[in-house]
């Protein structure tokens, strides 16, 4: 009887302590099958520029046309926000972006402001996106549980996903921090944001990215930030740059350019 | 003659049952062994062994802290020295005042950078292997980092100066990956405690998979400008397997949070006055 029991545990552990070798089915060159539910490799949006994004989210830019469907508390939480952006613009010195400060960005903002060469590593119960900005990864638990029905406030939120079909997968998050702004024209959101991303591999070399943003208490409709935002894959040996944010030269950038001298302007 | 065989099988199975228990009861219990390692793999999710708090590194290099005695000195040159009179840690033998700190990396959050990452706030790491690299995830900042097992040589002359520097590794053994890094910004502090580094600074990671649970991290530290010889910061660190479904929590550095905090303290404005790792 004991003897079956070991055997059982040892079992258990193994198949519990699997080892997190990412699939590299995508390395490699051009060509090839479509891998099914495989976004793994180093992607880049295919336009590099794409993705920064300084007047706010690419299919919503604060430019006086696009226009989030604010709520009237939402629009109250708008006005508060100072960006250094897009149609409320002020000066560098005004501004109070928290993230040009160097807080974290958080999420989603970490999609919609310098989405860079972004590399996504899957495990059996994990795909994990590596992003270039801030060096910064994510986490989408792929092992069937569900988001948490009363999560802490995290930076960048807590996020699960699954293959809608073969060659989309499709990530829930929720339990974002609401000090973080939604994107670099200073759009806000509340702890009850909750935000859908589809990853759909169209080909082999080529994804697209679209991502709706629900949030009942700031905008009342969901409304789509990215809308297949095109990737193109890199190769495997791509060495990513370092594209971090440093206080430090931050403030030591304002004490020499800045009119005022500080790190950041009112509050 | 039936109900007297049900009678006897009962009683065996229940015999059996009972000798289960009353021998675990009555002998030690033994620890189960621990897994053999699996070769050429350090992935998983890791914690420091010996307590949660292992890694913190407040003192600085966790096998060469900043606590004033001459055993736990680096061996410096007088360039380090000097370079040190400009660092003021919150930690250590050579603290000083809130106020007065000016450890970049705690007073604006700037990346801490390597080999800061694996000796001042080590926490739960995770470890993924790729067919061409290992990726280190680390709790705090939420930062990877790429060690690249393609055959690559470190870079002669780095393109620019990383905060994290540009890793390269392989297995020396089925169970040893040693990685070597190169090219970090001298702006970084090397650890918590106010050590200095070089551009020209050197690290080495040694990950030995002692058996299936347990990994073992040690850094040494070779920066000639800095040093007069290599020395080890982490050795042996120990670090156990997680269950590969953790969530690790966030931890992150926020300056809004920092200057909130000192203002509701009294602490003052440390960045008011200085500009942390950029020396003048």
């Amino acid at each position: 009887m004991s003897e079956r029991s070991t055997l059982l545990a040892l079992a258990t552990i193994t198949a519990c302590a699997l080892p997190f070798v990412a699939g590299a089915q995508s390395a490699g060159g051009a060509g090839g099958a479509l891998p099914k539910r495989d976004l793994s490799g180093v992607w880049q949006p295919a336009n590099p520029l794409d993705g920064i994004q300084p007047n706010g989210a690419r299919n919503m830019p604060a430019d006086g046309k696009h226009e989030p469907p604010y709520t009237a508390f939402g629009l109250e939480l708008f006005k508060r926000n100072r960006p250094s952006n897009g149609t409320t613009e002020v000066n560098p010195a005004e501004e109070n972006d928290p993230a040009h400060a160097c807080d974290p960005q958080g999420f989603p903002r970490e999609n919609l402001f310098e989405l860079r060469t972004t590399q996504i590593v899957q495990s059996p119960i994990q795909t994990i996106i590596l992003y270039t900005y801030g060096k910064i990864f994510r986490i989408v638990w792929t092992d069937g549980r569900e988001l948490p029905k009363d999560p802490d406030p995290r930076w960048f939120g807590y996020s699960v996903g699954k293959w809608r079909d073969d060659y989309t997968f499709v990530v829930e998050t929720n339990g974002t921090d609401a000090r973080t702004w939604l994107d670099n024209a200073g759009r806000p959101h509340s702890e009850d944001m909750h935000v859908e991303e589809v990853y759909h591999r169209v080909n082999r070399d080529r994804m697209e990215l679209n991502m709706t943003i629900d949030d009942p208490k700031v905008y009342s409709k969901p409304w789509l930030a990215l809308d297949k935002l095109p990737m193109k894959l890199m190769p495997a040996n791509t060495d990513v740059p370092e594209m971090m944010c440093s206080p430090s030269e931050l403030a030591e950038y304002n004490r020499r350019h800045a009119s005022k001298g500080e790190i950041r302007g009112k509050q | 003659m039936r109900k007297g065989c049900t009678a006897i099988v009962i009683a065996v199975v229940a015999g059996l049952l009972l000798a289960s228990p009353s021998r675990a009861q009555n002998a030690p219990a033994k620890a189960a062994a621990p897994a053999a390692a699996p070769r050429h793999d350090i992935s998983g999710i890791w914690t420091p062994a010996r307590s949660p708090s292992d890694g913190i590194g407040a003192l600085g290099a966790r096998d060469m802290p900043e606590d004033g005695k001459p055993e736990h000195q680096p061996p410096y040159t007088p360039l380090a020295r000097d370079k040190m009179k400009s660092y003021r840690p919150g930690n250590g033998a050579r603290q000083v005042l809130p106020a007065d700190l000016n450890d970049p990396a705690i007073i604006y959050c700037d990346p801490q950078g390597m080999p800061r990452q694996d000796l001042y706030e080590l926490r739960d790491t995770q470890i993924l292997q790729t067919a061409l690299s290992v990726v280190i995830l680390y709790q705090w900042s939420s930062v990877w980092r790429v060690i690249w097992a393609d055959g690559r040589e470190l870079p002669k002359d780095p393109p620019e100066p990383r905060w994290f520097g540009y890793s390269v590794g392989k297995w020396v053994d089925d169970y040893t990956f040693v990685a070597q890094t190169s090219g970090t910004d001298p702006r970084t502090w090397l650890d918590k405690g106010g050590r200095p580094h070089s551009e020209d600074l050197h690290i080495e990671e040694t990950f030995h998979r002692v058996n299936h649970d347990l990994l073992e991290l040690t850094v040494t530290v070779d920066d000639p400008q800095m040093y007069t010889h290599s020395w080890v910061a982490l050795n042996k660190f120990p670090m156990k397997l997680l269950p590969p479904n953790t969530d690790v929590r966030e931890m992150m550095c926020s300056v809004s949070e920092f200057m909130d905090f000192n203002k509701r303290m009294g602490f003052g404005n440390p960045t008011a006055t200085n500009t942390g790792g950029i020396v003048k």
